[in-house]
C-alpha cells in the first residue's frame, strides 16, 4: 500500500485550472518533496490530501482511505504543519498542545505524556505555562510542529517547515525531521528551499502551472540536465569588473555574481577554465579560487518551471 | 465501517467539539467587542424600551430575556471565526479528523453557554428588583435553553461568510437581529401587531423563545408550548444544516 496515491488529481475554480490531472504516489517511510513556484497548485494539493477541498476530478487516497468518502479515516493517520505558525496566541503552550490532542482523539493521559515529550523535545517544556502570545516566530513554529505530532502521525504533512527560522529552531526541526524518517513516517514536504529539498527528500516533484513537471530523486534530477555545469572563481583585485568582461566569453550561457564570486554557466567548463586563467594573466588579476560545479537541484527547478534567473551582469537568461 | 468505528468516531467528534467550546470560552467569553454586543448591548436596549413605556417593568423581563439570549449567542461565533480565519486557526480545526457538524456544534456550544451565563442577570433582576414570579420554571428553562441554542447556531451560520473582518459578519448579522426583536412579539406584543406583522413573526425564532419564556412567566402566550419548542427544534436543524453546507461550500 502506498502512503499516498494520487490519480489524475484536477481541481478548477471556475475558470480556473489549478490543478491539471496531477499524479504521484508517495511510498511508505519516505520523504518526499514538493516544490513549485507560487500559484503553481501546491497548496490547492495539499487542501485536497487532508481533505478541505474536494478534487474537481481524479482521486487521492491516504493509506488506502479515500480522502472525499473516508475523509476523517484519512485524517486520523496524518499530522499537518502549515506554513502559517497557526497557533492560539491567548493559549499557553500546554494548552495549544492539549487543546490539538483533543481534536485528534488522544486519551488524556496519552496525550499529557505525549504533550510533555513534545515540548521537551522542541525545548518549549520550560515555557509551557507562557502565553503563546510572547513566543518568537521560531518558538511558535516549533510548536505548530509539536501539534502537528501529538497523534503520533504516519504522514505528516510540512509545508515550509523551516522558512525564515532562527538557526537554533532550523536545527531543532531538522534533527526532529531525521527522527521522523528513522521512525518510518512518511513526511510530505513543500519548501521553497531547495537545498532543504535536496538533503532531506528521498524524491521530488516538481510542479508548475498545475502539472506534474518531474518526479524522481534529487539525485537523478540533476542528471538529467548535466549541460548545466558552472565555474566558480575568485579574483585577488575583486570580481566586479572580471564578471563584465568573462559573461561575453562564447562558452559562457549566463554570468552571476555570488558574494565575491564570480559564478559563470556554460557547457565546457574545460574551455571556460582556459580562458579564465588567461583572463588572470593579460589582467594581473590573480586567481584566488575556481571550482567546477555540477547542476543543482535549483538549476533542475529553474530549467523545469521555466523561471528566469536574474543576472548580476545585467541580462536574464530562462 | 464497522460499529465499533463508528463508535469511537461518534465520541472522538464529542471530545472535539467539547474541546473547541472551551478553548472559545477561555479566548473570547472576556474580549470588550463580546461584552459590549452580547450584554451592554441588550440591556441598553431594554433600557431604551422600558423609558417609553407606561408599565410595570417587570412585565419586559421576559423579552428582556429573550433579547439578551438572541444578542448574547449569536455573537461569539461572528467574532471568534473571522479572527481564527486570519490567524489560520481555523484550518487547524476544518483539516482535524472530525465531521463539519462537530466543529459547527463546538463553535455554537461556547455561544450556548454564554448566553445562559448572561440570561441570568435579567433572571436575578426581575426576582430581586421586580419581584417577578416565575410560575413555569422549567418551561423558563426549556426556552432559554432552545431559544440559545437556536440562536448560536445561527451565529455560526452566519460567520461561515468567508471574511477576515467580524465587523462585516457582524453587520449583516444584525441586519437580520435587530428586526428580530420587533416582529417576534419581545416588547411590542404579538396580538398588537398588524396581520403582516404577525405573519412575518411566524418565520422568527425568536418569536418561538420569547412565547416560552413569557408563558414560563405566567402572561399569554401566544402559541402551545409544545408548538414553541418544535418550532425553536426545528429551526435548531435548519440552521444546523444550512451552516454545514456553507462552511462545506466556502472552504472549497
Amino acid at each position: 500500500m502506498h502512503a499516498i496515491e494520487v490519480k489524475n488529481l484536477t481541481k478548477r475554480f471556475g475558470d480556473i485550472l489549478a490543478l491539471d490531472k496531477v499524479s504521484f504516489t508517495v511510498e511508505v517511510g519516505e520523504v518526499f518533496g514538493y516544490l513549485g513556484p507560487n500559484g503553481a497548485g501546491k497548496t490547492t494539493t495539499i487542501r485536497i490530501l487532508t481533505g478541505i477541498t474536494t478534487p474537481t476530478e481524479g482521486s487521492a487516497t491516504v493509506f488506502g482511505s479515500d480522502i472525499v468518502r473516508e475523509t476523517i479515516k484519512a485524517r486520523r493517520q496524518m499530522g499537518i504543519v502549515y506554513e502559517t505558525s497557526n497557533v492560539y496566541d491567548d493559549l499557553s503552550a500546554w494548552q495549544n498542545i492539549m487543546f490539538a490532542g483533543e481534536l485528534y482523539n488522544v486519551g488524556k493521559r496519552d496525550r499529557e505524556i505525549r504533550g510533555k515529550e513534545l515540548l521537551e523535545l522542541f525545548g518549549l517544556w520550560e515555557r509551557r505555562a507562557t502565553r503563546v502570545h510572547g513566543f518568537s516566530k521560531g518558538m511558535k513554529r516549533r510548536l505548530t510542529l509539536a501539534m502537528g505530532l501529538i497523534n503520533n502521525p504516519q504522514l505528516l504533512f510540512l509545508d515550509e517547515p523551516t522558512s525564515g527560522l532562527d538557526v537554533q529552531s532550523n536545527l531543532i526541526i531538522r534533527d526532529v525531521l531525521h527522527d521522523l524518517t528513522d521512525r518510518k513516517v512518511t513526511v510530505f514536504l513543500t519548501t521553497h528551499n531547495i537545498e532543504e529539498a535536496n538533503i532531506t527528500c528521498d524524491r521530488v516533484a516538481i510542479i508548475n502551472r498545475g502539472r506534474i513537471a518531474a518526479i524522481d530523486s534529487p539525485e537523478r534530477l540533476k542528471k538529467t540536465i548535466q549541460s548545466v555545469q558552472s565555474v566558480e572563481v575568485a579574483f585577488e583585485n575583486g570580481s566586479t569588473e572580471a564578471l563584465a568582461d568573462l559573461e561575453r566569453l562564447p562558452m559562457v550561457s549566463e554570468a552571476k555574481k555570488e558574494g565575491d564570486k564570480v559564478r559563470l554557466y556554460t557547457e565546457d567548463p574545460g574551455s571556460l577554465l582556459k580562458e579564465i586563467m588567461a583572463y588572470a594573466d593579460t589582467h594581473h588579476n590573480r586567481l584566488v579560487s575556481a571550482t567546477t560545479l555540477g547542476p543543482t537541484l535549483e538549476d533542475v527547478f529553474i530549467r523545469l518551471t521555466g523561471l528566469e534567473r536574474r543576472m548580476k551582469g545585467g541580462g536574464r537568461s530562462e | 465501517m464497522n460499529e465499533e468505528w463508528r463508535k469511537d468516531q461518534l465520541s472522538a467528534e464529542a471530545v472535539a467539539a467539547w474541546a473547541i467550546a472551551k478553548k472559545d470560552i477561555t479566548i473570547y467569553y472576556l474580549k470588550p467587542n463580546i461584552i459590549v454586543a452580547g450584554l451592554l448591548f441588550p440591556l441598553f436596549m431594554f433600557l431604551a424600551f422600558a423609558a417609553g413605556k407606561n408599565v410595570a417593568l417587570g412585565i419586559l423581563i421576559p423579552g428582556l430575556i429573550s433579547v439578551t439570549i438572541l444578542f448574547s449567542s449569536s455573537t461569539i461565533e461572528p467574532v471568534s471565526i473571522p479572527i481564527e480565519r486570519r490567524t489560520k486557526t481555523f484550518e487547524r480545526l476544518l483539516s482535524a479528523p472530525v465531521s463539519l457538524h462537530a466543529i459547527v456544534i463546538g463553535e455554537s456550544l461556547s455561544g450556548f453557554m454564554y448566553s445562559i451565563g448572561i440570561a441570568l442577570f435579567p433572571i436575578i433582576l426581575g426576582l430581586i428588583v421586580f419581584n417577578t414570579a416565575i410560575p413555569s420554571p422549567l418551561q423558563l428553562i426549556a426556552g432559554i435553553l432552545l431559544t440559545a441554542l437556536c440562536f448560536s447556531t445561527m451565529g455560526t451560520l452566519f460567520a461561515a461568510y468567508p471574511t477576515e473582518s467580524p465587523g462585516d459578519i457582524m453587520s449583516m448579522l444584525n441586519l437580520v437581529r435587530l428586526p428580530l426583536i420587533f416582529v417576534s412579539g419581545t416588547f411590542i406584543p404579538l396580538n398588537v401587531m398588524p396581520p403582516i406583522g404577525k405573519v412575518i413573526s411566524l418565520l422568527s425564532p425568536l418569536t418561538y423563545g420569547n412565547d416560552l419564556i413569557q408563558g414560563a412567566y405566567g402572561q399569554p402566550s401566544f402559541f402551545h408550548p409544545f408548538l414553541d419548542v418544535s418550532m425553536l427544534v426545528l429551526f435548531f436543524i435548519i440552521f444546523q444544516f444550512i451552516a454545514h453546507w456553507l462552511y462545506k461550500r466556502f472552504n472549497d
